[in-house]
């Protein structure tokens, strides 16, 4: 897995998965946000792509990106990743309820 | 204890104890103004939820992406048994309406424990591979991103 942590370890490339986490997207739709020549974008996507972690295909000119989730599940399974939703969203309940109750007990109810 | 079995490759059960009134902890998880303030995994945030509450009746909500894109989630309630069990699910809309995309039901068990606290148990209960897989390839799409926080931040830890 050291390849994908490498890849994610910059910010750019960070940005680029997250993007591709919402929908597949072109090179320049991807590119858009970044102020870089295109040529060093471009190899950005390229070690993304040399590690798996998202995948293109090439339709005419246009080249999509993709998520290619099968990396990122190697290193979280699923019902792991399930688990630590509903344990932050019962950390969030316990710690709401508890607001309530201080506030409750100021109010004197 | 919980009333039924779960499959453990498939389901998640979490127990809490916490010291409110099982009244408090039945009201945060049934009425919208308190759910928005928990329900959602921070940094994404819960934007609206309707809820009716009744067998058969809404549990819908929109969740919000850190970015402000909108993610609605369509459910229905189950059962409903003030301060003692809720039950609710995405594999049915309102009216019981079969969904296009079933992932999970959810069993809230709530009883009191010992003087003024309340322990409360939330079962997720998952369907087969084949919906799994399904969810997970959506899951990524509308960005839950939970895996990936982590990976990125594993790996800001292995860049210091």
């Amino acid at each position: 897995m050291d390849d994908v942590f490498r890849a994610l370890a910059d910010p750019t490339r960070r940005r680029v998965v997250e993007a591709l986490c919402q929908q597949p997207a072109s090179v320049s739709e991807l590119a858009a946000p970044f102020k870089m020549a295109l040529s060093s974008f471009v190899e950005h996507l390229k070690v993304l792509e040399g590690c798996g972690l998202v995948s293109s295909t090439k339709t005419g000119r246009v080249r999509t990106y993709r998520l290619a989730p099968g990396r990122l599940r190697e290193a979280e399974d699923w019902l792991g990743q399930q688990r630590r939703i509903w344990e932050q969203r019962l950390d969030q309940l316990d710690a709401y309820l508890m607001k309530l109750k201080a506030a409750q007990k100021e109010s004197g109810t | 204890m919980s009333a039924f079995e779960i499959d453990p490759k498939l389901d998640l059960r979490l127990e809490r104890v916490v010291d409110v009134e099982p009244a408090l902890v039945w009201a945060c998880w049934t009425q919208p103004e308190h759910i928005v303030k928990w329900f959602t995994p921070s940094p994404w945030r819960t934007k609206s939820v309707e809820i009716d509450l009744r067998p058969g009746g809404r549990f819908n909500s929109v969740m919000l992406s850190p970015e402000g894109q909108e993610f609605p989630n369509l459910g229905c309630l189950l059962e409903v048994v003030p301060q003692r069990r809720l039950v609710f699910t995405d594999t049915l809309l309102e009216g019981f309406r079969p969904s296009g995309k079933p992932f999970f039901s959810a069993v809230v068990e709530i009883e009191p424990e010992g003087a003024g606290a309340t322990r409360y148990i939330a079962t997720a209960i998952h369907g087969s591979e084949e919906s799994r897989q399904q969810h997970e390839a959506m899951g990524f799409h509308n960005g839950w991103g939970a895996a990936l926080d982590q990976l990125v931040a594993l790996a800001r830890t292995l860049s210091a």
